[in-house]
């Protein structure tokens, strides 16, 4: 984990190289089109937030991403490789990890072991070892599950069941798991949603933290503060369609997003 | 807590080594067609335990029964390939029905391997000149290990209880490793797993394909002990009973399927092959979805909880409660 990141922090300096591409991504569901025509760039080493009213299909837009539907039209392009049409397992497997929209965990198993299963591409195994080995798991990949739940600040639950964590661990033990995997380029599905501002504070100094380690992050939240505080970058989504695009002073500024957000109403009594 | 269960495991593998020199023919009969039954729902864990409800099991057990028995009678084959060409088969089998359907999920999939235990049912009924059909298949010879034929009814106890063992320590080995958590992984929660680049559909097949497999085993085992197939008793009826063993016994451990076998087995036992066995079994799983929910299993942590909570409220009567 940690020479790749380094790896990856130095050629950041070099270079901002594209990391992420779409071109015109379609989505239908019946007559509605979800995501439209959307042309998502993200640059290596950026943080990148997506934003937009509810159903402005952002969801969407991660669950094309990382595979989980299948786009109507339009490529991605991940580190000038064509992924549009790979199974989720394979985006993971050059790099593009996503987290989940509310708490999806493995509710039942421990800390340490939902990470473990975050480390399952890095992990040797066959059915050799799997019959043959006196240990469950090699030491050396629970070290490093314990270094990432160290790493998000977790590393005293380890062994709590994961339904028995407190909502903010829940989601920060999302983020450990998607780590494991280690990611080139992170998606955080509404990462804060649900805390209040202490929690949100923290998890938003990891992601910027992660970031600084090398990760590309991409990201949807709701919490406008979490976001204009940690996004170098805004992509506003309204209705499918990319409504406006740039720093977040720029976007906050922006009378298309005002009023996609508040109503026109508001907007001309602005203007 | 863990040499006690150690010890536990060992008094009880010894006094299952006594059965024959202490119990009579009957015993080791009736213990012979339990250690069977415990592979059958041993073996149907690791799908369940992917989320994938498998009402079709018997099927493969059949599909062993028939291969292994069909081998050794006809062609004279040793026990100990036919088995693992009757087993073979039912994982090539479980291959190409397992492909197509673990897609599917829940109760579709579930509708897929309920057709299928009718379908093979049928073949082996309407498959005359291979099978005989509905006369049975009989003069399946004993199991032949080896070189030597195992004529006694102990001996042949003696070896499934073998099969049995090394079945459980093969599953145990497995799911207590990495496979073991990934297939609970992909129970809980499919989507989070794929997105942590597990290949869910492999898996899935893997797991099923690994209960056909042991499920071949058993009916080869069967076979040459029982030394008559007759189609229908691997119908649904059996498919459902190695569920319900699994659900009675409890879903959340690995000793679940096991002493759920055992239990209802033993207990369904003097009703084995009348018309109050599906009763039986009926009432079981009701009465363990209304007041056990996790299983037999899960028993011990409840009285122990009872109790626990009987002497607490009898030492501290809580004023807010």
């Amino acid at each position: 984990m940690e020479e790749r990141i380094r790896s990856q922090s130095e050629s950041r300096r070099v270079s901002a190289a594209l990391l992420l591409e779409t071109q015109g991504l379609t989505r239908h569901f019946g007559g509605l089109a979800a995501v439209n025509r959307v042309d998502l760039r993200v640059a290596e080493g950026e943080i990148v937030g997506l934003i937009g009213p509810n159903g402005a299909g952002k969801t969407t837009c991660f669950n094309l991403l990382s595979g989980f539907i299948r786009p109507t039209a339009g490529t991605i392009r991940f580190d000038g490789e064509d992924i549009t049409r790979l199974r989720p397992h394979q985006v993971v497997k050059r790099g593009l990890v996503r987290t989940f929209q509310l708490t999806t965990l493995f509710q039942e198993l421990t800390g340490l072991e939902n990470v473990l299963l975050g480390l399952h591409l890095h992990s040797r195994r066959s059915l050799g070892r799997a019959l043959f080995s006196r240990r469950r798991f090699p030491p050396d990949e629970i070290a490093r599950s314990r270094e990432v739940l160290e790493f998000t600040g977790l590393a005293s639950q380890a062994d709590q069941l994961a339904r028995n964590l407190p909502h903010g661990h829940q989601r920060v033990l999302g983020i450990a798991m998607a780590l494991a995997a280690r990611p080139r380029l992170l998606l955080l599905d509404e990462p804060v949603t649900g805390m209040n501002l202490d929690e949100s504070g923290r998890v938003m100094a990891l992601v910027k933290t992660i970031r600084d380690r090398g990760v590309t992050v991409l990201l949807v939240e709701h919490n406008m503060k979490a976001v204009m505080g940690t996004c170098e970058r805004i992509v506003v989504l309204n209705f499918g369609q990319t409504l406006a695009e740039g720093s977040p002073a720029e976007v906050s500024t922006n009378a298309k997003v005002i009023e996609a957000y508040l109503g026109a109403g508001l907007a001309h009594a602005r203007g | 807590m863990r040499r006690l269960r150690v010890g536990v495991l060992i008094v009880l593998g010894l006094l299952l080594l006594l059965v024959p020199p202490l119990g009579g023919d009957y015993y080791v009969h009736v213990f012979a067609l339990v250690f069977t039954n415990v592979i059958l729902a041993a073996s149907l864990r690791p799908s369940l335990t992917c989320g994938q409800l498998n009402i079709g099991h018997s099927a493969f057990m059949s599909i062993g029964a028939y291969a292994s028995a069909l081998l050794a009678k006809n062609l004279a084959v040793p026990f100990e390939v036919s088995m693992l060409c009757g087993a073979l088969v039912a994982a090539v089998v479980g291959l190409g029905i397992g492909y197509p359907s673990l897609r599917l999920r829940g109760v579709y999939f579930a509708m897929v391997t309920v057709a299928f235990v009718e379908v093979i049912r049928l073949i082996a009924q309407l498959w005359v000149p291979l099978t005989r059909g509905m006369s049975g298949l009989s003069g399946i010879p004993k199991p032949n290990l080896l070189g030597v034929t195992l004529a006694t009814k102990a001996s042949q106890y003696y070896l499934a209880l073998f099969l049995m063992l090394l079945t459980l320590l093969i599953l145990w080995k497995l799911e207590s490793s990495r496979l073991g958590l990934i297939w609970k992984s992909i129970g809980m929660a499919d989507n989070l797993a794929q997105s942590l680049g597990v290949n869910i559909a492999n898996h899935k097949l893997l797991a099923f394909m690994l209960g056909c497999f042991f499920a071949g085993v058993a009916g080869a085992f069967y076979a040459h002990f029982i030394r008559f197939l007759f189609p229908p008793e691997f119908g649904f009826l059996m498919a459902t009973n190695i569920l319900v063993y699994n659900y009675v016994g409890g879903r959340g451990h690995f000793a679940g399927p096991i002493v759920g076998a055992a239990f209802l087995s033993l207990l369904s036992e003097p009703f084995r092959g009348s018309a109050y066995e599906t009763i039986f079994f009926s009432i079981a799983m009701l009465l363990t979805i209304l007041f056990l929910p996790g299983g037999l299993i899960t028993l011990p942590g409840k009285l122990a909880e009872l109790r626990g909570w009987k002497s607490a409220s009898a030492h501290s009567p809580s004023p807010a409660a």
